[in-house]
């Protein structure tokens, strides 16, 4: 049952879009326009119209940063998709001990990415890390991921699966719980097996949390500044810098804003352009209930 | 009952569940059990499991590392005012979107999460020198408007969710016996939609606690949150001082992963409502 807003509804949403508009919409309105001019600490603006784009597009950093955004977004995600839909369907069926077990995949959640990148990092010690000694003993050589930023990106990418998973875990889970008990008794039923229940059960009901999980996780992980910035700086020689780190390294230490915002606009597009199918979803199912 | 496993795949989804438990676990244990060891023990390989405990590290944070607590201080009224802010903000938006419809409203709640996708590092850029002229830069004020907006979407739709489950009957019956839409909402509503506050200010808090760009870009000294003062001395640590630094990373982290565990009931719920519903 719902009423055609009057005035006072609008009283009662204002906070919540003065809020909005003051942080988040005008300021990227206005990065847009910074976008089009050059300035920097101190100056005025200089209209420049797409030279900022042109710029950035023709710099190998800048696609190198991109590509990096790229594999490691990709890699995260995935990964992490499967392995919390392994957990969800496991604790969904009952685990030992379950309160304590959720309690324990739930704790990293919690954890702030500075302590994390800190943990992995002392871990991750070529010289001192209990795991990057245990690897080196397997005899898998020395993961220096100072040096290579290849095994850099690959520790951001672990750091930031670590983090995220119990947030993965935990929407695939309420999913699960939402299904309706009845279809897998019915399936038992009917001399279903374990692997049909849940490819014929399970996956085609729990597809649009599936989706909403991992659009959620290709945005976050899209945006990763803090463990990369505090893992490597994006080095060594800025090859391991992701988007918002080479936007930072732009706009706060070369202080070259144009770039900065004409990097950042992109980042919009692109965070716009993976929400596009979420919004359009979330559009259809407010109109329709 | 669900049928039962077969030998093997019961002993590979117990491995699968212990891995699982130490990956999420084993970094966390390392770090409390760090805080409690003695310099030379703490890299010694492999690692010692069983140690004399001691609180040394901890007597040094407090005499050497004054300036800790004080960030401790600055994240707690950050985080709480953040979780206050979002909470009154997403409990009024969220009545208006469950019990209101139209063209506009609806169009301004895709907006509501639209925004909310911008990637935070982008608005960092023009919100600088507005900061500073509106002598905002390095206040609580600032990092609890920065917090609660990045959460407001969600929690107005985790909030719209509980809402809609009140039948609307019931708000019938109270303006029957004469009561004004606002002690409607704030007598009446607003006691029946608290599992939804707590789920959402959860998500709000431990954010705020935790998060370091904002901090890191508009704090420098006064306003100076826990994991900025943590990411510095990390930088700035030589050989000796490793224990200092994983008790303080305990002190910070110990009471968020407590909150987290014992009201994991709430953020399933929240999320229930907010994401998959949603």
């Amino acid at each position: 049952m719902h009423s055609r807003p009057r005035l006072t509804t609008w009283l009662y949403l204002s906070p919540l879009h003065l809020l909005l508009l003051a942080i988040l919409t005008a300021p990227s309105v206005y990065v847009f326009w910074l976008s089009l001019n050059e300035s920097s600490y101190g100056t005025g603006l200089t209209f420049v119209g797409l030279d900022n784009y042109r710029m950035v597009f023709s710099d190998p950093y800048f696609w190198r940063a991109a590509v990096n955004t790229f594999f490691v977004v990709n890699g995260v995600v995935y990964v992490e998709l499967v392995v919390a839909l392994a957990l969800a369907t496991q604790f969904a069926a009952g685990v030992p001990l379950r309160g304590a077990m959720f309690a324990c995949i739930l704790m990293p959640y919690a954890i702030s990415e500075v302590v994390a990148v800190l943990v992995w990092k002392m871990m991750m010690d070529p010289s001192v890390g209990a795991i990057a000694r245990t690897i080196e003993g397997m005899g898998f050589g020395m993961l220096n991921w100072s040096a290579s930023p290849t095994i850099g990106l690959t520790l951001v990418g672990v750091i930031n699966v670590w983090t995220h998973l119990p947030f993965t875990f935990l929407m695939l889970y309420a999913g699960l719980l939402a299904i309706d008990p009845s279809l897998y008794e019915a399936a038992q039923i009917d001399g279903a097996t374990r692997w049909q229940r849940f490819t014929r059960i399970t996956l085609p009901l729990l597809v649009p949390t599936i989706l909403i999980a991992l659009i959620f996780r290709l945005i976050f992980a899209f945006r990763m500044f803090s463990e990369v910035w505090l893992l490597t700086k994006g080095g060594p020689a800025r090859l391991s810098e992701v988007l918002a780190v080479y936007l930072y390294q732009h706009g706060f230490r070369y202080g070259d804003f144009g770039i900065a915002s004409a990097t950042g606009w992109l980042m919009v597009l692109g965070s716009l352009l993976l929400a596009s199918v979420f919004l359009f979803a979330m559009q259809r199912s407010m109109r329709g209930a | 009952m669900r049928s039962r496993l077969s030998l093997p795949a019961r002993l590979a989804r117990g491995l699968f569940l212990a891995v699982m438990l130490a990956w999420s676990v084993g970094p966390i244990l390392f770090i409390v059990m760090s805080s409690f060891k003695r310099q030379v023990d703490i890299f010694v390989y492999p690692p010692k499991l069983v140690f004399t405990p001691t609180i040394d590290n901890y007597l040094k944070l407090t005499t050497q590392w004054k300036g800790f607590f004080d960030a401790m201080g600055n994240s707690l009224i950050v985080a709480l005012g953040a979780t206050v802010l979002a909470g009154v903000v997403s409990f009024l938006g969220g009545y208006a979107y469950s019990r209101y419809r139209s063209r506009l409203t609806l169009w301004t709640a895709v907006y509501m999460i639209a925004v909310r996708v911008l990637p935070p590092i982008v608005v960092t850029l023009p919100l600088f020198p507005v900061v500073d002229r509106l002598g905002l830069g390095d206040t609580h004020i600032l990092l609890v408007l920065l917090y609660a907006t990045f959460w407001v979407s969600l929690n107005t739709m985790i909030m719209k969710n509980f809402f809609d489950q009140i039948p609307y009957e019931l708000d019938e019956a109270a303006y029957v016996d004469g009561a004004s839409e606002w002690q409607l909402v704030h007598r009446i509503l607003a006691r029946l939609t608290l599992q939804g506050m707590a789920a959402g200010s959860i998500f709000v808090f431990v954010f705020a606690w935790n998060e370091y760009l904002f901090a890191m870009i508009f704090t420098t000294n006064r306003a100076k949150t826990a994991p900025l003062i943590l990411s510095e001395l990390m930088g700035a640590v030589d050989g000796t001082e490793w224990g200092v630094l994983f008790a303080g990373v305990t002190l910070q982290l110990v009471p968020v992963v407590l909150l987290v565990t014992l009201a994991r009931r709430y953020l399933i719920a929240g999320l229930a409502a907010g994401a998959v519903k949603g």
